[in-house]
C-alpha cells in the first residue's frame, strides 16, 4: 500500500491529519491539471479548492479503494472542470457538427516534424491556452492525466469511437495555434 | 511498395502513391488499433518513408504535449496551501463564540418578544396554544385552509414538477424540460375539480338579499358587497367596501377600504381595512389592522378586541379584553375585561365603564373623565423616546443579533453550499444583481398581493411573500460574504466561504450601524444592501434555471463520421 493509499484509508476513517497528507501529495498535480484545463489561473485555483472541498464533504466515500487513487482523483477533477466549462457555456458543441471535415489526409510529415522540432514546451503551453475548451480538455485528459479513450469518452460525454477524432482535431487546432495558419491541419499532402 | 491487408491507405495524387491517413496513424501511435490493423499499418510503414515519418512525428508530438503539460512552470499558489486546515483552525473559536451569542439571541427573542406576545394573545382570547397552531391550525387569520386544500395540492404538484425539471435538466434539453413542466401543469389542471364547500363571487358588486342563504363559505372579490342574508360558513372579502347587515355564522375575513358590520357575526372578525365600523354583534374576537376603528354604541363584541390602528373609538361593549397599539384611543363604552394600550393618547369619557385593570403606555397620562367607572386607576407608563443609540445595551443586542444572523448564514451555507457559492458569485457582478434586486424588492410583493387578490392564488402569494421575506433576511449575509471575498480573496471551500460571510457581515454591520442614524442615507444604504443581496439570490436562481448543454446531447447531435475501417473501439490493443 502506497503512502497516498494509506492516507486515503485514514482520511476515510475520519483522520483529519490524513487530509493534509492527501492535499500535500495531490494538490499540486490537481492544480496543474486545472491550470491546463481551465482558461485562467484564478479558475484553476478555485477549481482545485472546490475539488478538494468535494472530497472533504463526502466525495471520497465514492472512491473504490481497489483502484488507483490518483486516476480516480483526475477523473473527479476532469468532471469538475468540464462542469465549470459547461456552466459557462463555453463548451463548443458546434465542433461536432462539422465532424465530417475531419481530414483523412496524409499531412506533410516533414513539415509536421519541423514544427515539433522548433517549438518549446512553453510555446506549446501558450498555444494550448488558445484552444477551444473541448480540444484543450481532450489533450489534457490524454497527455497529462494519461486517461484511456474510454475514460476520455466518459469525461467528455462523447462516444468512444469519436475520441480519436476529437484528439486529432485538437492536435490540428494546436498546430494551427503554433503556426498561426491552418496549413498542417487541412493542407497536407495526400 | 506492399499494400496493407486492409484498405487503410489513401490514394495519393495522380494515383502514384498510397499513404496512411493521419487518423489511422494517430490511432496506431496511440495503440488503439486491433492487432490485424496494427500489423497492416506496421507493414506499410516499413516500406513507406513518408508514413514512417508521419508516425514518428505524431509520437514526438505526443511526447512534446506530455512534457509541456507535466512541466512545473509555476509554483502552487499560496492561498491553496493547506487551505482546509487553515480555515478550520482559524474559525474554530469564532464559531464557539457565535453559537454562544446566537443561543443568547434565541433565548432573548423568546423571553422578550415571543412569550410576552403569547401571553397577550392569550389574554386577548386566542387561547393558550402556540403561535404556530394559532396561525395555522386554529385558522385565526385564515380559516379557509381546508377549502384551499385542492389549490395546495395543485401547487404541490407544480412544485414537484418544477423540482423534477431542475433535477433532470442536465439530461434534458430545454424543450424537454419545458415539456415536462407543461405536462405536469396539464395533468394538474386536468384533474377533476374536487367538490368544494365554497361559493365564489367575482364582479363589480355582490349582494346577498335578506331572504337568501349561503350554506357554505363565501368568497367575494369585487368593488362592493352587501350581505343582508345569511351565510352559514365564513365570509372572505377582497375589495373596496363591504356592508354586513345580515347574519354570518362563521368568521369574517376582510381586506377592504371600508368595512361596516351592522348585523351579527357568530365567529371572529379579521380585518385589514381603512375603516371598520361595528354597530352589530360579534360573538367571538376581533383582530384589526385599520386606520380608523369605531365600535358604535350599539356595537357589541362578546370576545376580545385587538387593534393596530391610527384611531380607535370604543362606544359599545367589549365583553373581554382590549389590546391596542393605537395612536389615539377614546373609550366611552363598556369594557368588561382588561385594557392594555400603547399609543400617543388615551381618553376615557365619563360614560365609560371598565371592569378590569387599565395599562397605558404613552406620551402623556390618559385623560380620564370624572364620571368614568374604572375597576382600578389607570396604570400609566411614560413612553421612552431617547435615542437608542445612546444606550449601551443597544450595542450589546446588536452583537447578539449579529451572531444570530451569522448562525442563520452558517446553517443556510451548510444546507446549500453550492447555491450559496453561486449566489455570492452572482453578487460580485454588482450591476446585474442590484438591477434585478430593485425588480425583486418591489415587484415580488406586488405580484404576491395581486395573486392573493385573485383568491385562487392565495397560497402562492403567501408562499411568495414568505420566500421574499427569507431573501430579505439573508440579503445582508450575501453582501457580507461578497465583502469578505473582496478582503480575503475568493474561497471555493464552504467553510472558507462561511468564514468570509461572518467577517464580511460583521464589517457591513459596523459600517451600517452609524449610517443608519442618518435617516435618508441610512435608508438608502439599507435599501441598497437589501436590493443587492436579493438581486444576487434572484440571479443565482435565474442562472440555475438556465439549462446548459447536457453531455449526452453531444454524442446525440454528432453526425456519423467516417472512421478508418476496423478501428478498435472496445479497448487498447497492442500494436
Amino acid at each position: 500500500m502506497t503512502e497516498t493509499s494509506e492516507a486515503v484509508a485514514r482520511a476515510r476513517a475520519g483522520d483529519a491529519e490524513a487530509w493534509g497528507e492527501i492535499y500535500r501529495e495531490m494538490g499540486p498535480a490537481i492544480f496543474r491539471f486545472c491550470r491546463r484545463a481551465l482558461p485562467t489561473r484564478e479558475d484553476a485555483e478555485d477549481a482545485t479548492m472546490e475539488i478538494f472541498s468535494k472530497l472533504w464533504e463526502g466525495k471520497l466515500s465514492q472512491y473504490d479503494a481497489t483502484r488507483s487513487f490518483s486516476a480516480w482523483l483526475y477523473r473527479v477533477a476532469a468532471n469538475h472542470c468540464w462542469d465549470i466549462l459547461r456552466r459557462r457555456k463555453i463548451r463548443q458543441d458546434k465542433e461536432t457538427e462539422d465532424v465530417d471535415d475531419v481530414p483523412l489526409e496524409h499531412p506533410d510529415p516533414n513539415q509536421l516534424d519541423r514544427l515539433i522540432e522548433q517549438k518549446s514546451s512553453e510555446e506549446v503551453r501558450r498555444a494550448l491556452d488558445k484552444l477551444g475548451a473541448r480540444a484543450r480538455m481532450a489533450l489534457v485528459l490524454r497527455y497529462y492525466s494519461d486517461m484511456s479513450y474510454d475514460e476520455i469518452a466518459d469525461a467528455l460525454g462523447v462516444r468512444r469511437a469519436f475520441v480519436g477524432v476529437v484528439l486529432l482535431r485538437a492536435r490540428h487546432e494546436l498546430r494551427h495555434a503554433l503556426e498561426g495558419k491552418s496549413a498542417l491541419a487541412v493542407g497536407g499532402t495526400s | 511498395m506492399s499494400e496493407p491487408a486492409n484498405p487503410v491507405s489513401q490514394q495519393g495524387p495522380g494515383g502514384t502513391m498510397e499513404h496512411l491517413d493521419e487518423m489511422t496513424c494517430l490511432l496506431y501511435a496511440e495503440r488503439q488499433l486491433d492487432r490485424a490493423r496494427a500489423q497492416a499499418v506496421s507493414a506499410h510503414a516499413q516500406d513507406c518513408a513518408s508514413c514512417r515519418t508521419l508516425l514518428r512525428a505524431l509520437e514526438r508530438e505526443s511526447r512534446l504535449l506530455t512534457r509541456a503539460m507535466l512541466e512545473v512552470d509555476e509554483p502552487m499558489p499560496s492561498r491553496l496551501a493547506q487551505f482546509q486546515e487553515r480555515a478550520r483552525q482559524s474559525f474554530g473559536w469564532i464559531w464557539g463564540l457565535v453559537l454562544g451569542l446566537a443561543a443568547t439571541g434565541v433565548y432573548a427573542l423568546y423571553t422578550f418578544i415571543i412569550e410576552p406576545w403569547q401571553v397577550r394573545l392569550e389574554q386577548a382570547g386566542f387561547g393558550g396554544t402556540s403561535l404556530l397552531s394559532l396561525f395555522i391550525f386554529q385558522g385565526a387569520f385564515w380559516k379557509g385552509w381546508q377549502s384551499m386544500v385542492p389549490f395546495l395540492e395543485i401547487l404541490a404538484m407544480l412544485t414537484l414538477a418544477g423540482f423534477a425539471a431542475v433535477i433532470f435538466r442536465r439530461r434534458l434539453r430545454r424543450g424537454s424540460a419545458m415539456a415536462l413542466v407543461l405536462a405536469g401543469l396539464c395533468a394538474a389542471l386536468a384533474l377533476p375539480a374536487p367538490a368544494t364547500a365554497t361559493e365564489f363571487h367575482k364582479g363589480e358588486t355582490y349582494e346577498l338579499a335578506k331572504d337568501q342563504t349561503v350554506k357554505s363559505d363565501l368568497f367575494i372579490t369585487g368593488a362592493r358587497a352587501r350581505i343582508d342574508g345569511t351565510v352559514e360558513g365564513d365570509v372572505f372579502f377582497f375589495g373596496q367596501s363591504i356592508d354586513i347587515s345580515g347574519h354570518v355564522k362563521g368568521d369574517a375575513i376582510m381586506f377592504a377600504q371600508s368595512v361596516r358590520v351592522n348585523g351579527q357575526i357568530d365567529g371572529n372578525i379579521r380585518s385589514f381595512a381603512n375603516n371598520l365600523t361595528i354597530t352589530g354583534t360579534v360573538t367571538r374576537n376581533v383582530l384589526t389592522f385599520n386606520e380608523v376603528l369605531n365600535l358604535d354604541s350599539a356595537g357589541k363584541i362578546d370576545g376580545s378586541l385587538t387593534s393596530f390602528a391610527q384611531s380607535v373609538g370604543i362606544d359599545g361593549r367589549v365583553a373581554r379584553d382590549l389590546m391596542l397599539m393605537v395612536g389615539e384611543t377614546t373609550i366611552s363604552g363598556d369594557v368588561q375585561g382588561e385594557v392594555r394600550a400603547k399609543g400617543r393618547s388615551m381618553s376615557i369619557a365619563s360614560s365609560a365603564q371598565i371592569s378590569g385593570p387599565v395599562h397605558f403606555e404613552g406620551d402623556n397620562p390618559a385623560s380620564v373623565s370624572s364620571g368614568a367607572k374604572l375597576g382600578s386607576p389607570v396604570q400609566f407608563t411614560k413612553m421612552k423616546h431617547e435615542s437608542q443609540y445612546m444606550e449601551g445595551h443597544y450595542y450589546v443586542w446588536r452583537v447578539i443579533w449579529t451572531a444570530a444572523f451569522i448562525l442563520l448564514g452558517l446553517v443556510l451555507f451548510l444546507l446549500l453550499p453550492k447555491f450559496a457559492a453561486e449566489t455570492v458569485s452572482a453578487g460580485e457582478r454588482f450591476g446585474a444583481p442590484v438591477g434585478l434586486g430593485v425588480l425583486v424588492f418591489f415587484g415580488v410583493p406586488i405580484a404576491a398581493i395581486i395573486a392573493c387578490i385573485t383568491v385562487v392564488g392565495i397560497p402562492l402569494g403567501v408562499l411568495t411573500l414568505g420566500l421574499w421575506m427569507l431573501c430579505l433576511f439573508t440579503a445582508e449575509l450575501i453582501v457580507g460574504t461578497v465583502v469578505g471575498n473582496w478582503i480575503l480573496g475568493k474561497s471555493a471551500d464552504t467553510w472558507g466561504l462561511i468564514g468570509r460571510m461572518a467577517m464580511g457581515f460583521v464589517i457591513v454591520r459596523i459600517v451600517y450601524t452609524p449610517l443608519a442614524r442618518l435617516h435618508v442615507i441610512g435608508l438608502l444604504v439599507g435599501l441598497g444592501i437589501w436590493m443587492w443581496g436579493m438581486g444576487s439570490i434572484a440571479l443565482a436562481i435565474y442562472n440555475r434555471l438556465q439549462p446548459g448543454a447536457a453531455p449526452s446531447t453531444m454524442s446525440g447531435s454528432m453526425p456519423p463520421v467516417s472512421l478508418p475501417p476496423q478501428t478498435t473501439v472496445g479497448g487498447i490493443q497492442p500494436a
